[in-house]
């Protein structure tokens, strides 16, 4: 079936408001947050005087000016002035949980895309190998490091430490990470995943969700209580394994109607956290939508009311 | 986002779902399912013809997506040197923006490019396809249409989308009206006209009525000033539609997203026209990927893909009609106003 629709109006143009006295930041005062209005600004916009403000990330000195290099919200410190860009890669930070895909196998390491500037890295030093946590770590496993992760596969880690580079050492040093199976992939922009108390969000009706601070969803069939880690169902070697479990039907349909949802709600710029996610899940199920319908903007607009009104 | 490559665990997560009964993909569709296509033409004001093409979510904010600019602008080219050819001509191109394929080099984002364009310009340009108002002057001018692709991003599909961009763009074409322009010989009676001395003894060259020499005359053109931009780009109902089946033998499924074409081993895109009064014709097929198919699945393969490019063909009609009447509709408001 093919359905043509056209170009809607977009749902929240931002406005900004600026009074006269706000069109140029030039003094101290002016420059404080006022009444907590966020001030916007487009790349190559003066923001404010270079002579009596310094210049941060985002922002460039062109004359007496400091102005603007990406679209984003204007901040201060001091007399430090950062523009924080709307839209940007992943900044990690250590203890960040993040999902990632393998790109590289090199000696000793795992080259992993996890959404940032540059690649993550992941130690063969800093996973779990089969047989347990205190198993030392052989010439043989440096040899056969495809065994346990090759490129493509996706696992979730935390982010251990940061290289002199800048970029970040994961690490799966948890029954918890690992490889992932049994489910689907959903990128959203990463601003929009908050940092919660637990990442590992089990809904209703047999679905798992692992939501990576790099905007990295991972959803997929729903572990049972007595299989968690640490529990004697604990299938230990299925740990590295690349076979999907039998899904049925109904958690099959319950993992896309998850999938969609999180594009929905990802795509109407609704922060992600676990209460949203329950909601938005409710509210599918109640109102009885068909799985493909709820990316339907009409649909997709009744889902977002109906959460933030909550 | 193209990936560049799936884990085993998520290929064979797709491949289960669509073996499932009934088949359910990650997005909830089914195997024969578009995603919703968001089209509108006319965003290019310097172009002779536009559209902007969005498979996937339609609103703005939305991330994933396939999207396409499409622009066509006339030029014109001179015959009598051999740069353009009687009738004109069209020349299509495909360029990608680095931010459609994040992972992959520049290198590489040449090398897709080439692959679309070539596709592309192959099957519209084609002869067959060739509009009639493309020519000014016979041996002399004539239109050459730049027909010009951007891929904003790719979500899967991209072949499908952009056939379905370059047909709006075109159906969207304004030809220029053009007036030919003779340079003749002042009459004596002209020459009194424009202030001559009519009683002074002239040397005046009659047409020697014995002159049966059909003499070309007219040497150059100049645009007409009209109030519209020009007649529609003829032959728009012929322009064709592309679609690809996504082959997991023997099932086959319609409008793959980008992580379903990484999983499936490999594609068929069929290239269908519609003209007016005529049947369907088949105006080009490719055949993606390693594995290989036998004469009899292509075959069928080739006549169920008709039904659907039918469908799609259909659709796009009259979502472009109704593209003419809003600009219409828009363009009177704002004259309305302007008064």
């Amino acid at each position: 079936m093919v359905a043509f629709a056209s170009f809607g109006a977009p749902h929240t143009r931002i406005t900004q408001d600026r009074g006269p006295a706000e069109a140029d930041v030039d003094t101290d005062e002016d420059m404080d947050e006022g009444a907590g209005t966020a001030r916007l600004a487009m790349p190559g916009e003066p923001i404010t005087s270079a002579q009596a403000f310094m210049r941060g990330h985002g922002t460039y000195v062109d004359r007496e000016d400091v102005v603007a290099s990406v679209a984003g919200t204007v901040e201060r410190v001091n007399k430090l002035i950062t523009v924080r860009p709307l839209r940007a890669r992943y900044s990690p930070e250590v203890g960040d949980l993040v999902v990632g895909r393998i790109t590289e196998v090199q000696p000793k390491r795992w080259k992993v895309d996890a959404g940032g500037r540059q690649d993550a890295v992941l130690m063969l030093s800093s996973v779990n190998l089969p047989g347990g946590v205190q198993r030392r770590k052989l010439e043989a496993d440096e040899l056969q490091m495809r065994a346990f992760f090759e490129e493509g596969d996706l696992l979730v880690a935390e982010v251990q430490a940061f290289f002199s580079d800048g970029a970040m050492s994961l690490h799966t040093r948890s029954l918890r990470y690992g490889k992932l199976r049994n489910g689907m992939l959903v990128c959203v922009p990463p601003a929009l995943v908050r940092r919660l108390k637990s990442h590992f969000i089990a809904l209703a009706s047999g679905v798992d969700l692992v939501l990576g601070l790099n905007g990295y969803i991972w959803i997929s069939k729903h572990v049972r209580d007595d299989a968690q880690a640490g529990e004697d169902g604990f299938d230990a070697a299925a740990v590295y394994s690349n076979k999907n479990d039998d899904i049925d039907d109904a958690t099959r349909a319950a993992i896309a109607r998850v999938a969609n949802l999180v594009r929905v709600l990802a795509a109407h710029s609704v922060p992600l956290s676990d209460t949203v996610l329950l909601e938005a899940y409710e509210w599918a199920v109640d109102q009885d939508w068909e799985v493909k319908d709820l990316v339907r903007e009409d649909v997709a607009e009744a889902l977002v009311a109906a959460v933030a009104s909550r | 986002m193209a990936t560049v490559s799936l884990s085993k665990a998520e290929v064979a997560y797709i491949k289960t779902s669509l073996e499932a009964t009934p088949p359910l993909r990650s997005d909830g569709r089914g195997l024969y399912d578009y995603r919703t296509i968001a089209l509108e033409t006319g965003v290019a004001p310097l172009a002779n013809g536009s559209a902007h093409l969005k498979f996937g979510q339609a609103s703005e904010q939305a991330t994933e997506g396939t999207e396409v600019i499409a622009a066509a602008r006339l030029e014109v080219e001179d015959v009598e040197s051999g740069e353009g050819v009687n009738g004109g001509r069209i020349s299509c191109t495909v360029s990608c923006s680095p931010s459609a394929y994040p992972h992959s080099s520049a290198a590489a984002i040449e090398d897709i490019q080439h692959d679309y364009t070539a596709l592309l310009h192959e099957v519209i340009s084609h002869p067959s396809l060739r509009p009639s108002n493309l020519s000014i002057l016979r041996d002399l001018k004539s239109w050459l249409l730049n027909l010009d692709i951007l891929v904003l991003s790719d979500a899967g599909n991209i072949y499908d989308a952009l056939f379905v961009a370059a047909q709006a763009a075109l159906w969207d074409t304004k030809v220029p009206r053009t007036r030919t322009v003779e340079y003749s010989a002042a009459t004596s009676k002209a020459r009194v006209a424009l202030g001559g001395s009519g009683d002074m003894d002239v040397d005046s060259v009659e047409q020697s009525g014995f002159n049966v020499r059909d003499v070309k005359t007219a040497a150059d053109f100049e645009l007409e000033d009209y109030w519209d931009e020009g007649e529609p780009l003829r032959g728009g109902d012929a322009w064709p539609v592309c679609v690809t089946l996504n082959l997991y033998p023997p099932l086959y499924y319609l409008d793959a997203t980008s992580t379903e074409e990484v999983a499936t081993p490999s594609r068929l895109l069929v290239m269908y026209s519609f003209p007016a009064d005529q049947p369907p014709r088949l105006q080009g097929m490719r055949l993606l990927g390693p594995s290989e198919i036998g004469l009899p699945l292509i075959k069928t393969l080739t006549q169920t893909a008709q039904t659907y490019a039918t469908d799609l063909s259909c659709a796009l009609r009259a979502k472009l009609k109704d593209e003419d009447l809003r600009r219409t509709e828009k363009a009177r408001q704002r004259f309305a106003s302007v008064r």
